[in-house]
C-alpha cells in the first residue's frame, strides 16, 4: 500500500473510531462525521494520482455537497432537540431500550 | 406537516431507490442513498415535543450515516484498487467485504441490528412501514448486483445470526413495532442466505416480506394498538380485522398453505441442491422462535375471546378509519403459494 494510499486510510479509520467512541456530546459525533467525509473528499480528490488520467472528475465535488447536507441534517437535529429538550442530550438516549 | 415540504420529501423519498436501483456507476448509487436518508429524516423526527421520536431519528441518523459514509470508503478504495467505478465489475476483497458490513448496516442486519427495534418503535406506525419495506430496497439491491464478489461464508454467517437474533430478541417483547423490528431482522436473513445461491428467490422473499410487514403495519395503525395488552382488546374495534391478523401472522411465521411458506419452502430447496443442508436444517429451527412470538401476539388477539376476559380494560372506540387496499393485501399475504410456479417463471 503506497504512503498516499495509507494516509487517507488511517484518516478514515481513525475518524470513524471517534464517531463510534463518543461519550458526552453529540457535536464530537458530528464533528468526526465530517472529518470522516473530508477524507473521503481527500481520496477521490487524489485519484488522478492513482489512477495516472489527468481528466477531469466530478467525484469530489458531488461528495462534497452531500456530505454537507448530512452534516446540516445532523445539526438540525441536534438543534431541534436541544431547544426543547436537555441540551446535554447524550446520556438521556436511552428512553427506547428493550 | 407543510404540504411544500411534505411534497419534496415524498417526491425525494421515492427517488433516492430508484437512482440506486437504475445506476451502473458507484457514486450514482451512493447519490441515490443519501437523497433516501436525507428524504426520510425529516419525516422520522417530524415533532421533538417527544422525546422518543428525537432519540429514534437521532439513532437512525447516525447509523446511517456512518454505513453511507463507509460505503463510500469502500467504494473508493475499490477504486484505488481496480482503477473503475462500475458496479458489475468484481471488486477486490476488501472493498467487497466493507460493502457487506455497510449494506447490512444499512438494512439492519445483525450484528449491525441494534438501531432497528428503538428505531422502529419511536416513530410513527406510518414511519415504521416505511421504514421496514421502502428503505430496505436500495442496500438489498446494491446487495444482489455485487452478489458475484461476495463472500458466500460471511454472508450465511450474518443469515444465521440474524435469524438468532430475530428469533430470540423478540421473545420478550411487549411492543408490537419493536417484534416487527425484529421480524424484519429475521426476514432479512433468510434474504441474505440465499443471496450469493440465487437472487431470485431474495427477490421473492423481500416481496413476500413486503406484502406481510405491510398487511400487519397498516392493520396495526387500523386498530389503533402498539402493545400486546392494548391489541388483545382490539377485537371489538374490527372482528374480522382480528381474526385476519391472526392469518397474517402465521403467514409472517411461514406456516403452509399461507404465503410466507412459500420463499421459505424455496430457499430450503436450493440450499439443500447446493449441499448446504445443515445450514437448511438450522435455519427451519431457528424461524421456530419468531414462530413462538407470533403465535403469542395471534392467541392473545383472537383465541382468546368473551366469555374468557383478559385482565386489560377496554378502549375507546374511534371513528374507523377505512384503507380500502387492506384487503388486496390481507388475500395476497394468505393465499399465493398455489401459484408460486408463476412467480419462478416471472422473477
Amino acid at each position: 500500500m503506497t504512503p498516499l494510499h495509507l494516509s487517507y486510510f488511517m484518516a478514515f479509520i481513525i475518524s470513524m473510531t471517534g464517531f463510534m467512541l463518543h461519550r458526552t456530546s453529540l457535536i464530537s459525533t458530528l464533528l468526526c462525521l465530517e472529518a470522516m467525509m473530508l477524507s473521503l473528499f481527500i481520496a477521490t480528490s487524489l485519484c488522478p494520482i492513482q489512477l495516472q488520467t489527468t481528466s477531469f472528475m466530478l467525484n469530489p465535488m458531488l461528495i462534497l455537497t452531500f456530505s454537507a447536507c448530512e452534516a446540516s441534517l445532523g445539526l438540525s437535529l441536534l438543534v431541534a432537540s436541544s431547544r426543547t429538550h436537555n441540551p446535554n442530550n447524550l446520556q438521556n438516549l436511552n428512553l427506547l431500550q428493550c | 406537516m407543510n404540504p411544500h415540504a411534505n411534497m419534496i420529501i415524498m417526491s425525494s423519498l421515492i427517488l433516492g431507490p430508484m437512482i440506486t436501483i437504475t445506476s451502473s456507476h458507484w457514486v450514482m448509487a451512493w447519490v441515490g442513498l443519501e437523497i433516501n436518508m436525507l428524504a426520510i429524516i425529516p419525516l422520522t423526527g417530524q415533532t421533538t415535543t417527544t422525546h422518543e421520536q428525537f432519540e429514534a431519528s437521532i439513532k437512525y441518523f447516525l447509523t446511517q450515516a456512518a454505513a453511507s459514509s463507509l460505503l463510500l470508503f469502500s467504494i473508493i478504495n475499490n477504486v484505488w484498487n481496480t482503477g473503475q467505478f462500475d458496479i458489475t465489475q468484481p471488486t477486490n476483497t476488501l472493498s467487497s467485504t466493507m460493502m457487506t458490513a455497510a449494506l447490512t448496516m444499512k438494512l439492519g442486519l445483525a450484528p449491525f441490528h441494534y438501531w432497528l427495534p428503538e428505531t422502529l418503535q419511536g416513530t410513527t406506525t406510518m414511519m415504521t412501514l416505511i421504514l421496514t419495506t421502502w428503505q430496505k430496497l436500495a442496500p438489498l439491491t446494491l446487495l444482489m448486483m455485487i452478489n458475484q464478489s461476495l463472500n458466500t461464508s460471511l454472508l450465511v454467517t450474518l443469515s444465521l445470526l440474524s435469524m438468532m437474533i430475530g428469533g430470540w430478541g423478540g421473545l420478550n417483547q411487549t411492543q408490537l413495532r419493536k417484534i416487527m423490528a425484529f421480524s424484519s431482522i429475521a426476514h432479512l436473513g433468510w434474504m441474505t442466505m440465499i443471496l450469493t445461491l440465487s437472487t431470485k428467490l431474495t427477490l421473492l422473499t423481500f416481496y413476500t416480506y413486503i406484502t406481510l410487514t405491510t398487511t400487519m403495519l397498516l392493520t396495526i395503525k387500523l386498530l389503533e394498538t402498539n402493545k400486546m395488552s392494548t391489541a388483545m382488546t382490539s377485537w371489538t374495534k374490527s372482528p374480522m380485522l382480528n381474526a385476519t391478523m391472526m392469518l397474517n401472522l402465521m403467514s409472517l411465521a411461514g406456516l403452509p398453505p399461507l404465503t410466507g411458506f412459500m420463499p421459505k419452502w424455496l430457499i430450503l430447496q436450493e440450499l439443500t441442491k447446493n449441499h448446504m443442508t445443515i445450514i437448511a436444517a438450522t435455519s427451519a429451527i431457528l424461524s421456530l422462535l419468531s414462530l413462538f412470538f407470533y403465535i403469542r401476539i395471534a392467541y392473545y388477539s383472537t383465541i382468546t375471546l368473551p366469555p374468557n376476559m383478559t385482565n386489560y380494560s377496554q378502549q375507546w372506540r374511534h371513528k374507523n378509519q377505512q384503507k380500502p387496499y387492506l384487503p388486496l393485501m390481507i388475500i395476497t399475504s394468505s393465499m399465493l403459494t398455489p401459484i408460486m410456479p408463476t412467480f419462478m417463471m416471472i422473477l
